[in-house]
């Protein structure tokens, strides 16, 4: 199989790789970037623990390869460590138990940034529908509905 | 706002002190260690449920890099034997030779540089295998011309067990009898994080280092002994990270004793990562029961007797270390419940099929027992005309029984159940449920109300575990603490931390005892080079089992501190005590810091009597009575049905839970939340079906549904503690309680929905096929409300 010769943006630095035309972009990451937050829950679409930001849209790292992402900007949880934005949701995992065994969580995190950016008056229901491509088997869900409906009342009690 | 000053003892809802790592993305997961020359494996599995192995073709190119069960000299397969009489032994190999007893039953592994890689060579090979009859069903698995499994046995049953208890007075008639037939299907445990394996031999310590995703690293040490025929200590099992559990990981896997073997042989890391189609398919699924249940009561809907005839179905080996009949063994056990049944009779057979083995999942046989009995409870209910609940407080172990022995002899030691029911009834606000569904109209949601009450024996040790003589009893539980030169506090323990919180709520036990700030003690686990032996992390056992031991060593380290400090200030040994990091005494104190210091780099000022052992001690635990903790809870549940689709809402879930003493009420919540979650999975969704020919027909999370955040309600739990008076601070294990009552109380609300249409559901989970087939029935019988 022949190898392609990618150039991408990743958690802000440049990135230049001969990748096989069958590596997702999980495998990628994980396996040549050795960024290991982004997990593997089902590598078939539907847990939604891959979660990464494709130019700022969550997308499944699974079934994304990691040739089509030729000059893409992707941004992984190791890419939020100076976010403020994600640091507030993160305290609000911790305070709220939004987290257990943690495998779910990066995917989590991901998702639950776009929500509070993109819907900021989100409700219980709305917040539920939103994450319903992100898999939890440990937590029932609740920490991390609450995690985020305390992110957004915060926001709203700031502005 | 000023800042809560919350305390860090027991009782505290103290943050996490593990989440930082994993809210980063820096948790250390086996997938995430990468060892240099490491291989990937990919196996080769039957395609077949049964069948007989004529011929493996591999390439000639392909020699040096696959290996089949012949190749595997000097290993043994793995034999999960119980002391039960008449229990039949069946031998897992490692690699299929002759014969495959499931779908996904391994048979040869490939090697790789990369997992792509070795599963391109997979696709090289070709296993030559003759289909035989394949037996898919546990009751088909009893008949007498069933083909055989294991065909030394001369039949398809692991164990059969007889339990019966009477009184003197037979019973001759009873006003009341109702009799059910109830399935519970087969389900997968699908912790998010599958198993996986990374072994590799380290010459200057001789030694095999093993990285698996387990719950249980002690036995998987012991485990891969027997097999490999290595000494114990040159095996040394890391469970770093896990993804969950929920005793999904509470097992033995050829593959890992196969990725141990290949690392060996190949003198380089080897690396095994199972796929979500392995996980569902391949290692281990959970929970399949057949129940034909008897209840028999007076007029008011006492209880006078309770017959049953269980079928579990374990798949075609026993697991190691719980064994293939843990499960039917539990269930015979524990089918009274929490009530107070006066004749019991019960026999259970555990039973081989061409699937792949039980283990035992969250809640183990509870889920299942719960789920028949309070279906049971509600038919007698619905014959008197009475309420559900109603029935049950009759029958209920009364608060001034406690401690009470029932008639299997479990020792319920405190609780008062009753209590905890109304609580959950006057939640759910019945009455206004019932009015709701009495002006409902004929047409749209039907609404139900449906409750349920268990007790769970939880942290149970040798004295239970004897009995079954299954390769792993526990015993005392034990953790090694110790100061270091700084005075920071390292505890290590045995067992494993998969999301249960534990590294800090271990902190809060040691906080309690030394008053240390929390942030100064750690928690070492998941590691048999570094921790004293422990059975492992299942049972609900930790918090009281290692709780205690943790308690103890430190408890050992003030007696220490003491009589250090009391000899640095100049004082009685006997005034002196621990109190909020320092050491006191009524005049004077001084730091646990000091006192660390002294014994570690100023040995010249310590006191001649000083004990050698220093500040690091070793210390076991176990309760004063060993048969267990039990924690209780009532699940109270408002369904919606849709007629049309057959979806059913949860409208309203109030789970009101006795754990005893909470030790952090957030965790707590946190467990039965998430239990609940599974619960509902249970109860609702979850189900790997098999076609006629052994395929399992869910290999994907398209097809094996999980509970998503739209399908799990808001829970609502309210607590009470009772303390268990066994345990050192009264707690009482509660990880896995949340499982157990789901699937009861939904069920039961689903067929109080039904019950106009004088139909009912008999079978989980309740999916919207089931439910609309059930409705249908109701239409052709012409009964009402068709
Ligand atoms: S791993 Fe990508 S969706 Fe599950
Ligand atoms: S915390 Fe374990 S899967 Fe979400």
């Amino acid at each position: 199989m022949s190898n392609h010769n990618i150039s991408l943006d990743v958690n802000g630095c440049l990135v230049e790789a001969s990748v096989e035309p069958r590596q997702s972009l999980a495998d990628f990451l994980r396996e040549n970037l050795a960024l290991t937050g982004t997990h593997l829950g089902c590598e078939h679409g539907i847990c939604g623990a891959c979660t990464v930001f494709i130019n700022g849209v969550p997308a499944r790292s699974c079934i994304a390869r990691a040739v089509s992402c030729e000059g893409d900007e992707i941004k992984t949880i190791e890419g939020f460590v100076d976010d403020p934005w994600m640091e507030a949701i993160r305290e609000k995992f911790s305070s709220e138990h939004a987290l257990q065994c943690g495998f779910c969580t990066p995917g989590m995190l991901v998702t639950a940034y776009d929500i509070t950016k993109r819907i900021p008056d989100a409700d219980e229901a709305r917040i539920r529908v939103e994450l319903a491509g992100n898999l939890c088997r440990c937590t029932g869900y609740k920490g991390i509905v609450n995690a985020i409906k305390g992110v957004l009342k915060d926001q709203k009690d700031v502005s | 706002m000023i800042a809560k000053n919350r305390g860090t003892g027991v009782g505290e809802s103290v943050p996490r002190k593990e989440d930082r790592r994993f809210l980063n993305g820096s948790g250390q997961f086996v997938g995430d260690i990468a060892l240099s020359h490491m291989e990937d494996v990919a196996f080769i599995r039957s395609p077949f449920a049964h069948g007989l192995i004529n011929n493996i073709e591999i390439p000639d190119s392909l020699r040096h890099s696959v290996y089949c069960a012949k190749d595997l000299i000097d290993t043994k397969s793995i034999r999960a034997v119980s002391n039960l009489k008449g229990f039949k032994p069946s031998d897992q190999p490692l690699l299929a030779l002759e014969k495959v007893r499931y779908v996904g039953e391994l048979i040869a592994a490939c090697l790789g540089a990369t997992r792509a890689e070795a599963e391109d060579k997979v696709d090289e090979i070709y296993a030559d295998i003759d289909p035989l009859p394949v037996i898919v069903d546990m009751l088909d698995a009893r008949k007498p011309d069933a083909p055989l499994i294991h065909e030394d046995w001369g039949d398809n049953i692991f164990l059969e067990t007889r339990m019966s208890a009477r009184q003197p007075e037979p019973l001759l008639s009873a006003p009341i009898k109702v009799n059910r037939k109830l399935r519970m299907s087969r389900q997968c445990m699908a912790p998010l994080e599958g198993r996986g394996v990374v072994a590799q031999w380290d010459n200057r310590l001789e030694q095999l280092t093993v990285y698996t995703s387990t719950q249980i690293p002690h036995i998987v040490r012991s485990g891969l002994s027997e097999c490999l025929g290595l000494d114990e200590s040159s095996i040394r099992v890391i469970s770093p990270d896990v993804g969950g559990g929920f005793g999904y990981k509470g097992l033995l896997l050829p593959e890992e004793v196969i990725v141990c073997w290949l690392a060996l042989k190949r003198g380089n890391p080897v690396r095994w990562l199972e796929d979500r189609r392995e996980a569902l398919t391949a290692a281990a699924n959970a929970r399949e029961h057949y129940y034909d249940i008897t209840l028999c009561a007076n007029q008011e809907g006492e209880v006078l007797s309770l017959d049953a005839q269980v079928h579990v179905d374990a798949g075609a080996y026993s697991a190691y270390p719980f064994t293939a009949c843990l499960e039917a063994a539990q269930v015979a056990s524990i089918l009274p419940g929490p009530y107070n049944i006066p004749n019991y009779n019960c026999k259970t057979w555990s039973v081989a099929t061409n699937k792949c083995g039980i283990l035992p999942y969250r809640g183990v046989a509870r889920t299942g027992v719960c789920y028949a009995l309070e279906s049971m409870l509600d038919l007698v209910a619905r014959s008197v005309g009475k309420e559900p609940f109603e029935i049950r407080l009759l029958n209920l172990v009364k608060p001034d029984q406690m401690p009470f022995n029932n008639i299997t002899n479990k020792h319920f030691d405190s609780g008062d159940y009753p209590a905890c029911l109304r609580k959950a009834v006057a939640a759910i606000d019945l009455d206004s449920v019932r009015k709701q569904q009495k002006d409902a109209g004929a047409t749209g949601p039907m609404i139900g109300v449906g409750v349920s009450i268990y007790n769970e024996q939880a942290a149970h040790g040798t004295t239970v575990y004897s009995g079954w003589g299954i390769p792993m009893i526990p015993g005392y539980e034990q953790a090694f603490a110790r100061f270091s030169p700084d005075g920071e506090l390292e505890i290590r323990v045995g067992i494993q931390c998969h999301g249960q919180g534990t590294e800090t709520s271990l902190a809060q036990i040691a906080h309690e005892v030394l008053g240390l700030d929390i942030a100064s003690i750690k928690i070492v686990h998941g590691d048999t080079a570094l921790s004293p032996y422990s059975t492992g992390t299942w049972g609900s056992r930790v918090i009281v089992m290692a709780g205690g031991a943790v308690a103890r060593a430190c408890e050992e380290l003030s007696s220490r501190l003491c009589k250090i400090g009391a000899h640095l200030m100049q004082s009685k040994v006997s005034d002196t005590y621990i109190e909020n990091g320092m050491v006191k005494t009524p005049a004077r104190q001084i730091s646990i810091q000091e006192v660390s210091q002294t014994w570690y780099r100023r040995p010249q000022d310590l006191p001649n009597d000083v004990d050698p052992g220093g500040l690091e001690v070793t210390a076991g635990y176990k309760m004063e009575r060993d048969d267990g903790t039990f924690s209780y809870a009532a699940h109270a549940v408002v369904v919606s049905i849709d007629p049309e689709l057959g979806n059913v809402d949860l409208m309203k879930y109030v789970i009101v839970e006795d754990g005893g003493k909470l030790i952090n009420p957030m965790i707590v919540d946190g467990q039965v939340c998430g239990g609940a979650a599974q619960g509902i999975g249970t109860a609702l969704y979850e189900e790997m079906p098999f076609d006629e020919n052994g395929q399992p027909m869910a290999s994907t999370l398209a097809e094996y549904i999980l509970p998503g955040a739209t399908e799990v309600p808001d829970i609502e739990v309210q607590h009470m503690e009772t303390p268990s008076p066994y345990s050192k601070f009264g707690q009482k294990g509660i990880g896995e309680g949340g499982a157990i009552g789901s699937v009861a109380a939904i069920a039961n609300a689903v067929n109080d929905a039904l019950s106009p249409l004088g139909v009912e559901i008999t079978e989980t989970p309740i999916t919207p096929r089931r439910i609309l087939e059930t409705i249908a029935m109701a239409k052709q019988d012409g009964t009402p409300g068709s």
